[in-house]
């Protein structure tokens, strides 16, 4: 009785479908899926841990994403502590020495990318959930996320120096893609005249630097702190001062606060938006989720 | 023993100097991607401070954690806990739990020294991420105020199914209730099989299963065995404000060898709802005396409790419990307060 079992649970373990070519990527969030999905076509399987609706700073570690790692050959994620609340937790359960932070297998995408925000001098909570490894939020800016294309193909190409070539070509087209797309969502933003908004948490900062548009206000007092009636009252006087009509919450915050500026500054927008692929049902990539941000910001997809 | 403490002091000065000399270094330019992580281990501290009715106030525990990668082999873990000694009132500092665990083989953590036992999730937990402001009566009466918690060794191995699946398999010191075989050379062995399935992308189910044995004092094996249901709920949209976890544990020991087998069972369920991003309201009905041969100790306890969190590093909440016992019934209101400093956590699921 005892060895039928013992056969058994070999034959779970030697058959399950482990030795297939293609290289199994696991993401954090899904706008680096689709970047890595698009570089590696057939040649990779790629899942990612977080929903485009979600708060990535507050993901839970799941142990069904400790299976899913246990399975990878490459896990890529955003870094700068953006994920620093649940991804320890998840590459210590997943048990898999090939995807550790600081081997080949584990890409932090946020190496590859020229960081915003880095504070200087003295890190204090005072100042709210503070990033000391600079801003996270770095996929709004397609330029950014064009250098992290090429990071993903060159380590695919890397782990895979059979289709290292086409992973190569995938990502520099990307990057192509991204730098001339900018030009013209630039030219369109400036059509605007929109070059103040104010935003609920600092999650605009690339998007609005590569955009040159001005961030003068958040709704929270400090980030991670929900908004306070004194707070929003400060920003309301600023809006009125500075005749800034647009105020941008992302989507997984709750937009009822917008109604009250609505009511105190007249002709205010305010726009519930995604901020990630899959934050909204149309948004099915990263190409998806700038036209939807920069059409946003013209006043013609309210 | 002098000179340890003189190496200690030594040793408590260099890494306050250390961190000092990184707090200064904040330049941009081509550092790392994680400027803040030296080789310092990860440092935090955290502390809980409680008010009771009757008994006043109190700093309840603080708990100094340390964290880092050994090399590539091995990650280690130390954890000290201040606490007030219950007989002697005065203040000591005790390791509450010190281990490394292997970071190197595919789907198994093999891990040694002093640690929590896989005897109930309630177990696993440190007194700051307990539910409720105490642990549930039967933890407590079965387990002890401390848990079951001593040295030993552990393997937790993956099982290959198509949901989470671990099997723990555990050996500790026979050194706490409700063993304390008294001799040195005897094992308590520990087994948990822990399965977690994803209901749909808001839902999770969580159950298992385990067990303890080990010799006791009275020349006989204590049995334990353990059950734990838990539904955890946050939806993947609109999940910053909501939530829900119900959680039930079973746990009933025996030890056998007594002139008569003497017997501790009991269960808890408990709800927590988050109804707003920083609050939460929970309830939990907790008792002990499930049985016919333990019914004459019975103990019930029901509890309200409301947390505020004003951010992950802070909380603050307000309990009350009724607890009826055979003759009596207690109430109790307790505030409690909850602060961490250091390297942000990684919060366990």
């Amino acid at each position: 009785m005892k060895r039928h079992l013992w056969i058994a649970l070999s034959a779970i373990l030697f058959f399950t479908p482990t030795a297939q070519a293609k290289l199994k990527v696991v993401t954090t969030t899904p706008d680096l899926r689709v970047l890595a999905s698009e570089i590696g076509g057939d040649f990779i399987e790629v899942e990612s841990i977080a929903k485009g609706t979600q708060d990535y700073h507050y993901i839970e570690a799941k142990p069904s994403y400790m299976l899913k790692i246990n399975k990878a050959d490459l896990v890529i994620s955003v870094g700068l502590d953006l994920e620093v609340g649940w991804l320890p937790s998840i590459l210590q359960g997943a048990r898999n020495p090939k995807v550790n932070p600081g081997s080949q297998g584990y890409l932090e995408a946020g190496s590859l990318v020229r960081r915003l925000e880095v504070p200087t001098g003295n890190i204090t909570r005072a100042d709210g959930d503070v990033h000391p490894a600079g801003n996270p939020h770095y996929s709004l800016d397609p330029i950014a996320m064009g250098s992290v294309a090429v990071g993903i193909a060159d380590r695919l190409a890397e782990m895979d120096p059979r289709h290292g070539a086409y992973y190569r070509e995938k990502g520099q087209s990307i990057q192509v893609r991204f730098t001339k797309k900018s030009a013209a969502w630039l030219e369109r933003l400036k059509k605007s005249k929109i070059t103040q908004i104010i935003t609920y948490h600092k999650t605009f900062s690339y998007f609005f630097e590569r955009f040159q548009i001005a961030n003068p206000a958040i709704l929270e007092p400090k980030p991670g702190i929900p908004p306070t009636a004194a707070h929003v009252l400060e920003v309301i006087g600023l809006m009125k001062t500075h005749k800034i009509s647009l105020v941008l919450v992302e989507n997984y915050f709750d937009a009822t606060i917008g109604k009250r500026i609505q009511d105190e500054v007249p002709g205010a927008r305010i726009a519930s938006v995604p901020v990630a692929v899959e934050g909204a049902s149309e948004v099915k990539n990263l190409d998806d989720l700038y036209e939807k941000l920069v059409s946003v910001i013209e006043g013609k997809n309210p | 023993m002098h000179s340890h403490r003189v190496t200690f002091i030594l040793a408590s000065f260099s890494l306050f100097f250390s961190t000092a000399v990184f707090a200064q270094t904040g330049t941009n330019v081509g550092a790392p991607a994680a400027p803040s992580k030296p080789l310092n281990p990860d440092m935090s501290i955290n502390f809980l401070g409680v008010a009771r009715m009757y008994s006043g106030f109190a700093l309840q525990e603080a708990e100094m954690q340390f964290i880092a990668d050994v090399d590539p082999y091995f990650r280690a873990n130390a954890l000290f806990a201040v606490s007030k000694n219950a007989t002697t009132g005065e203040y000591g500092i005790a390791p509450e739990e010190i281990f490394f665990e292997t970071i190197s083989i595919p789907s198994l953590t093999v891990k040694a020294g002093k640690f929590k036992a896989a005897l109930t999730r309630h177990n696993l937990l440190h007194s700051h991420a307990f539910p409720f402001i105490s642990a549930p009566i039967v933890n407590t009466e079965l387990l002890g105020d401390e848990g079951l918690n001593n040295a030993g060794i552990s393997a937790a191995a993956l099982v290959p199914l198509p949901w989470f699946s671990e099997f723990t398999l555990q050996g500790f010191t026979n050194s706490s209730t409700p063993f304390n075989s008294g001799n040195s050379g005897d094992w308590i062995g520990v087994a948990q099989f822990r399965n977690l399935w994803d209901l749909n992308d808001d839902l999770t189910l969580e159950f298992n299963l385990s067990g303890a044995q080990g010799k006791n004092a009275y020349a006989g094996k204590t049995n334990i065995v353990a059950s734990d249901l838990i539904f955890k709920w946050r939806p993947a949209v609109g999940g910053k404000y909501q939530a829900l976890i119900w959680q039930s544990e079973f746990l009933s020991g025996t030890m056998r060898g007594k002139p008569s087998d003497d017997s501790v069972d009991g269960w808890a369920s408990w709800l927590q709802y988050q109804f707003a991003q920083r609050w939460w309201a929970q309830t939990r009905y907790d008792m002990t005396g499930i049985s016919a041969a333990t019914r004459a100790n019975q103990k019930k306890r029901l509890s309200f409790l409301v947390g505020f969190f004003p951010s992950e590093f802070s909380g603050f909440r307000l309990e009350y419990g009724r607890t009826e016992q055979v003759a009596t019934t207690d109430h109790a209101l307790a505030l409690q307060f909850n602060i961490s400093i250091g390297a942000h956590p990684a919060h366990a699921y």
